[in-house]
């Protein structure tokens, strides 16, 4: 009896640990959709190692078909990347427990909740922390409203709207500008990123800078309108698929990806839809700025060019100017140099960003050329 | 009374329903169980869940290895040798582990094992805060069935001579042990199911890991939650699939369970 209790316990033993060394396989065929680049960066290629990144949820699908066509290149190589938001990743990233930090806004340089970020994050470093922008692309301010397929907003209404000042669809503001189609009287369900969001950040600072009349709170991460809050960009897009007479703004790819209503922007000249080409417009009007290899992107929100989208938001990498460790350095050097390089900025288009302006660029590959 | 049992069955029938119908299909590939999600976006179908799988199972038995002996030891010491003050406070804190929320012990562990101490966040943090999940669990149902022993097997134990340990090691435990072993199981599945603690401490990861002290480890909770409010429909797909899978481990972990406890227990 004593020995088939043993058998017993020792059989389950064995099928444990069976099961925890069968052999699993990391090796999926390699992507056919997006960017399958061959750039040359594959004689840079590293002897595999781990690289982990946290932060921004708006360039998720970007870095995640970076990450994979850079492991299909790249063999033996991981990259991981947590979309749980900018304002998360920073905080893991100044806490030692991530390599890199996405985040849609550069590291602020003043003191916010009585923290400085670059400087915790320099601290963490023992050097600088700089901030490399690698990733474009639109704010969709999407909708949900039945029988409305082209609405027209101003930045003025839009303000009103996410500040809670205009109710229904059918007010005299909005009609004004939609003349010819039938809005209906329900209310206005503004959805917001309950999340610390960069994309939040950047809404808001558009709002602020094209109609600070009608938008009188500083732009932040966290969401100081009215509305209803849902985690990450994927949660408020869902929640406006699924809520006649919902409305939010998300990264183009959500919006695409929900087949959710893109409200056109008038910031002055004239309606503008979003497409790949008015994006290029205002991204290519974009300026690099900061100092040294601490690039920052400046975009000009308020623009009144004619059929340039105005609503931008820029995604940084964010990482030590000197790294810790000489083989994780050379890993984020050789991902950072393909996530920049032409062939994967390109194949981001399609999924709803846009390629980074080649002077800005250029001014990138010489940055990450310079971490150390 | 079949009223309420068919009620009480509505929801199981109607999850399983949902969950099978939804993420069924991915299971019945072979590749599900071989390979992981690495290089696999959001909008490509493919790859599947052994990564998760495998770190699942590897933190349950960890947390398992530690709080079993713990929780053990603690009931025999209730049971058999505890009185006066030290036994209530032991009893009193015990309770106590049971009310901590899951979220509580996740925060815990943080605090202690980032904040304080500078780690990272890797597999054996996620472990430790589980073990303060499971071992009020194992306590508690072993402390009922060491009870449940009678006590005439004990006096006459003492009555040929047995001292007091040797009659624990060989009379009450192995009379015991099916009941001791359900207890474990029902534990392992409660903590392998957990949450909370793993937003916490176990960051997502889509390759295979299966070191327990660097490294991200991927488990089937968090491999939910990386796409759960995702809108293309390979990830959707996968999230159902993760939940199906997270079902039958837990299914099969119960079924076991069972068995031993019919196995192993002691001849009449």
């Amino acid at each position: 009896m004593k020995i088939q209790r043993l058998g017993l316990v020792a059989s389950v033993a064995l099928v444990g640990s069976i099961a925890l060394t069968a052999c699993g396989s990391d090796s999926n065929d390699p992507g056919t959709s997006g960017s399958s680049s061959s750039s040359s960066a594959a004689s840079d290629c590293p002897k595999g190692g781990t690289l982990n990144g946290e932060g921004s949820s708006a360039q998720k699908n970007a870095i995640e078909e970076a990450i994979s066509s850079f492991q299909d290149e790249c063999a033996g190589t991981t990259i991981n990347y947590n979309p749980t938001g900018s304002g998360a990743g920073i905080k893991q990233f100044t806490a030692g427990q991530v390599d890199f930090a996405g985040s849609d806004s550069a590291l602020k340089t003043v003191e916010k909740d009585g923290v400085v970020e670059s400087d915790a994050a320099a601290k963490y470093c023992g050097s600088p922390a700089w901030n490399l922008p690698m990733v474009t692309g639109p704010i969709a301010v999407s909708y949900n409203v039945k029988g409305v397929d082209k609405l027209i907003l101003t930045p003025e209404v839009a303000a009103n709207i996410f500040a809670g000042k205009v109710t229904t669809w059918n007010d005299a503001s909005i009609a004004k500008l939609n003349s010819g189609v039938t809005l209906p009287s329900e209310p206005i369900k503004v959805f917001f990123r309950s999340d610390e969001s960069g994309t939040t950040e950047n809404f808001t600072k558009y709002l602020k800078a094209a109609a600070p009349d009608a938008w009188t709170t500083d732009p932040g991460k966290k969401w100081l309108g009215k509305g209803e809050g849902k985690e990450k960009s994927a949660g408020v897009a869902g929640a406006v698929k699924g809520t006649e007479g919902g409305i939010t703004y998300a990264e183009w790819s959500y919006a695409k990806d929900n087949k959710l209503g893109i409200a056109q922007i008038d910031n002055g000249a004239g309606p503008v839809e979003l497409t790949g080409e008015s994006v290029g417009k205002a991204v290519s009007a974009a300026k690099a700025d900061g100092e040294g290899n601490d690039l920052r992107l400046k975009l000009d929100y308020a623009t009144k060019e004619a059929g340039a989208y105005p609503i931008l938001l820029v995604t940084y990498e964010i990482v030590c100017s000197k790294g810790k460790d000489a083989a994780k350095t050379a890993l984020t050097k050789a991902f950072l140099t393909h996530f920049a390089s032409a062939d994967t900025q390109k194949g981001l288009e399609e999924i709803g960003y846009a390629p980074l302006p080649d002077e800005v660029r250029t001014k990138v590959d010489a940055a990450i050329a310079a971490l150390s | 009374m079949w009223g309420a049992f068919l009620l009480a069955l509505v929801p199981l029938l109607w999850i399983l329903w949902t969950v099978v119908s939804k993420g069924g299909h991915l299971l019945l590939d072979s590749q599900w169980w071989t390979n992981s999600q690495k290089g696999i976006t959001a909008r490509r179908e493919g790859g599947g869940a052994i990564h998760a799988i495998q770190g699942t199972l590897i933190q349950g038995l960890t947390t398992a290895v530690i709080s079993v002996p713990i929780g053990v030891m603690t009931a025999i010491y209730l049971v058999e040798y505890g009185r006066g003050r030290l036994a209530k406070a032991v009893s009193f804190m015990v309770d106590i582990l049971t009310g901590v929320p899951s979220i509580v012990a996740g925060l815990f562990i943080y605090a202690l094992w980032v904040t304080t101490f500078g780690f990272q966040r890797v597999g054996f943090a996620v472990c430790l805060a589980l073990v303060l999940l499971m071992v009020p669990v194992v306590v508690r149902s072993t402390e009922e069935m060491l009870k449940l022993v009678p006590n005439e097997l004990r006096e006459a134990a003492y009555a040929l001579g047995v001292p007091k340990w040797k009659t624990i090691v060989k009379v009450v435990l192995p009379t015991a042990f099916s009941g001791i072993i359900t207890g474990v199981l029902l534990g392992l599945a409660r903590v392998m199911g957990e949450t909370a603690p793993l937003l916490i401490l176990g960051p997502y990861s889509k390759s295979i890991a299966t070191d327990l002290f660097s490294g991200l480890m991927p488990t089937l909770p968090t491999m939910i939650n990386q796409d759960r409010t995702e809108s293309l429909q390979p990830a959707v797909d996968r999230v159902w699939a993760a939940a199906l899978t997270l079902i039958l481990l837990i299914l099969l972990l119960n079924l076991a369970g069972r068995v031993i406890a019919r196995l192993g227990s002691v001849k009449k």
